[in-house]
């Protein structure tokens, strides 16, 4: 049984509420769209090209920020029960699949907008097994098309990739790779062309593209000031937000707007010397995706213990992995943006690489990483990164947990298990 | 020598080249070693005992072993593996990765021709050598199994390490049909192109039309009805281990079609591999069952 206390979680800048507050306004923006004005639109896994239908003006609809949006609305559990009521195992991988089980329930009382409408089509990157069987079936329930993306191959290894993805990026990522990418985005944008009746606009696009990058150039802005500051002025409960929210909409007037406020408004408590919490004794890592369910566990020690969590993975993401000097070729600018956006959080030797160099970046005293007990995708890389970083004395806790069931939560025992981690193995 | 160590990997590129190890080797029972300390839970659990053995130099003696982007635990483990070679962990044989892109769209079968044009010129083998190697593998396709009056029992699902399921099933007087871990990873599917001037193109192409496993697009309740037809079986155990994350996904389908095909079926989902579990009584159990 869950006992997920589900806390709402302590924000300390003024523009994280205006980033949450223009989320819900897009969510109801594109609920109309979507449901009441029955305007094409799409489902697409995190990782996959946003910029196109960006582009295009079609809406889409991330897995993730559904998944997150139901789990925060405390429905996981339900649906999951649903799914397992319907014969699917129930240690099935769960981040990827919420979306699903929520059609599956066919339950549109308790369903966010009433569940999803039919889409124009479901697109997902092969990054691991069960990807393609999820959007597989969810498509079938949605009677609509699913468009694969491969994960290809990727045996051009850079452990410190980091440093030279944003220029460099023809080489980081391997020239077949970025072209195969290519290759897939435009069949991808044909599709969408024929399905909506909307024109791909390159100069629209490399418009895009160059806003991006000023966008993200922000946060990684940010990120650096954050990393050298002492005490951190903000903690990743104001730091997610502010970053991924623009990124649900990146490149637009409002994104790059709100990226450079958030830049000003970290800057500007660095300078007043303000802390994310009064007594900042031990800072943190957390590695893995967010726990939706409960973002209060994350400022649960930091009156007590002073150990604060200035560290995850989104915010200092946004600069390698996003920036790209365009070189004339924006597609392929993108083509690398996409092509291992997955892989690079969750294999070696891309992820432990750059987790070290964050954590020595930062002053990181210990790191807790997510386990989830049913995905592989997401426990990957996890053991060989705790090694990286034990080995550069940072102290390691893994939690077998999972970022959206909150069935297999438990918010005291979780934060008991952190505070008895840090007692031992860090404040002792 | 070359060993393989993944499915859906055309032998014929080993054959070719004369260095054609078969599948990697390994112990599946042996208690997890030092590789429990790299590896996750949610991995196949043939990929532990595989990389304990590496560590501990028992395939020093090869000089590389292929994996395949065809399965997940297959191509991760290329990555841990490359990796703590770099760090000096281990040593061993060369780590090398077959990208297989099997997405029906012609940019996924240009990418899995060019990907194994890089791994043949990598081998150093001819066409000519290849083009033979296709013809001989093609002849050995033809031999079907020897006859066999016994009932059939489908086993299907996870491929299990060895005989051992198969052992319990010719035990209860049935004719096992379903292929050990090994046999999948040599799979020689259907016939290759010959004489089509391009051997690497026609090999490509039947890696891209490969139909089943995790990563293959065909119906898997079609494969599913086409394996129960195919072996004329009397009997079907869908047998399915903890870690698998990606045909479980058709388990109410798979009941339905089993149902529908009215052949007594038992269905044995999140199992252990070693079958430690008891899952070889309830087979037997339930064959004895039918057989009654």
């Amino acid at each position: 049984m869950s006992t997920s206390a589900n806390q709402r979680s302590r924000k300390t800048l003024a523009c994280t509420g205006e980033a949450t507050a223009y989320q819900k306004a897009f969510g109801q923006e594109l609920r109309r769209r979507v449901v009441d004005e029955q305007e094409p639109f799409a489902i697409a896994q995190a990782d996959t090209p946003h910029e196109i239908f960006h582009a295009m003006d079609i809406p889409i609809v991330s897995n993730q920020w559904w998944s997150a949006y139901i789990s925060a609305k405390q429905l996981s559990g339900r649906y999951f029960d649903a799914m397992v009521e319907k014969g699917y195992p129930a240690n099935s991988c769960k981040y990827c699949s919420l979306g699903l089980a929520c059609t599956l329930a066919k339950d549109p009382a308790s369903a966010p907008w009433g569940g999803l409408p039919r889409p124009t089509v479901l697109v997902a990157r092969l990054t691991c097994d069960c990807i393609q069987h999820v959007f597989g079936l969810w498509a079938r329930e949605l009677d609509t098309e699913f468009f694969a993306m491969e994960a290809p191959a990727w045996e051009h290894k850079e452990a410190d990739w980091f440093r030279h993805s944003h220029d460099q990026w023809e080489r980081v990522y391997q020239p077949d790779r970025i072209a195969h990418m290519v290759a897939e985005m435009r069949d991808l944008i044909s599709l969408l062309e024929q399905r909506t009746g909307r024109r791909f606009d390159e100069a629209k696009f490399h418009h895009l593209m160059e806003r991006i990058n000023e966008q993200e150039g922000y946060i990684w802005e940010a990120a650096q000031a954050i990393g050298a500051a002492r005490p951190s002025p903000v903690s990743i409960a104001d730091q997610m937000p502010n970053t991924m929210i623009p990124q649900w909409h990146r490149g637009s007037d409002w994104a790059v707007a709100h990226a450079r406020k958030f830049r000003d408004e970290v800057l500007e408590r660095i300078a007043q010397g303000g802390g994310a919490g009064s007594n900042e004794k031990l800072r943190l890592m957390w590695i893995g995706a967010g726990v939706w369910h409960d973002p209060g566990f994350y400022q649960a020690l930091e009156e007590r213990m002073g150990a604060v969590f200035v560290w995850s993975m989104y915010m200092p993401f946004a600069g390698p992995a996003y920036i790209r000097e365009l070189q004339g070729r924006p597609m392929e600018a993108l083509a690398s943006r996409i092509a291992s956006m997955n892989e690079t959080l969750h294999l070696p030797p891309w992820m432990s690489g750059w987790m070290r160099a964050e954590a020595e970046r930062c002053g990181i005293d210990a790191a807790v990483i997510l386990l989830p007990p049913d995905n592989r995708l997401s426990q990957s890389g996890t053991k060989l990164t705790a090694a990286a970083l034990e080995e550069a004395g940072i102290p390691v806790l893994m939690i077998g947990a999972d970022m959206v069931d909150a069935n297999i939560w438990d918010h005291d025992r979780m934060v008991g298990m952190v505070a008895g981690f840090l007692q031992d193995r860090v404040a002792a | 020598m070359i060993a393989i160590a993944g499915p859906d990997i055309p032998r014929e590129l080993l054959i070719a080249s004369g260095r054609d190890a078969g599948p990697v080797r390994f112990d599946p029972d042996r208690a997890p070693g030092r590789a429990a300390d790299w590896l996750e839970s949610k991995f196949a659990p043939w990929a532990m005992p595989v990389l304990d053995a590496w560590a501990e130099g028992a395939y020093d003696g090869l000089e590389a072993v292929l994996f395949s982007r065809s399965d997940d635990t297959s191509q991760r483990l290329y990555y841990y593996l490359c990796e703590l070679q770099r760090l000096g962990r281990i040593a061993g044989p060369e780590p090398l990765l077959l990208d297989s892109a099997r997405i029906p769209r012609p940019a996924s079968l240009a990418r899995t021709v060019e990907r194994l044009r890089v791994l043949v010129q990598r081998l150093g083998i001819a066409d000519a050598a290849l083009e033979a190697a296709i013809a001989r593998t093609n002849a050995e396709r033809g031999a079907g199994p020897a006859a066999d009056d016994r009932p059939a029992c489908l086993l299907t699902g996870t491929a299990p390490p060895d005989g051992r399921l198969h052992a319990v099933i010719a035990d209860a007087g049935f004719r096992p049909v379903g292929q050990t871990l090994a046999e999948a990873w040599c799979d020689r599917g259907a016939p290759v192109a010959e004489g089509s001037g391009d051997p690497v193109a026609a090999l490509g192409r039947w890696m891209h039309e490969r139909p089943d496993g995790p990563r293959g697009f065909r119906d898997p309740v079609a494969s599913l009805a086409a394996g129960i037809a195919q072996a004329q079986a009397r009997a079907v155990v869908l047998w399915r281990v903890e870690e698998d994350e990606a045909q479980c996904w058709h388990l109410p389908q798979e009941r339905a079609a089993l149902a529908q095909a009215g052949v007594p079926a038992l269905v044995l989902t999140r199992r252990d591999w070693r079958g430690r579990d008891g899952a070889g009584a309830e087979i037997a159990g339930f064959l004895q069952g039918i057989a009654a």
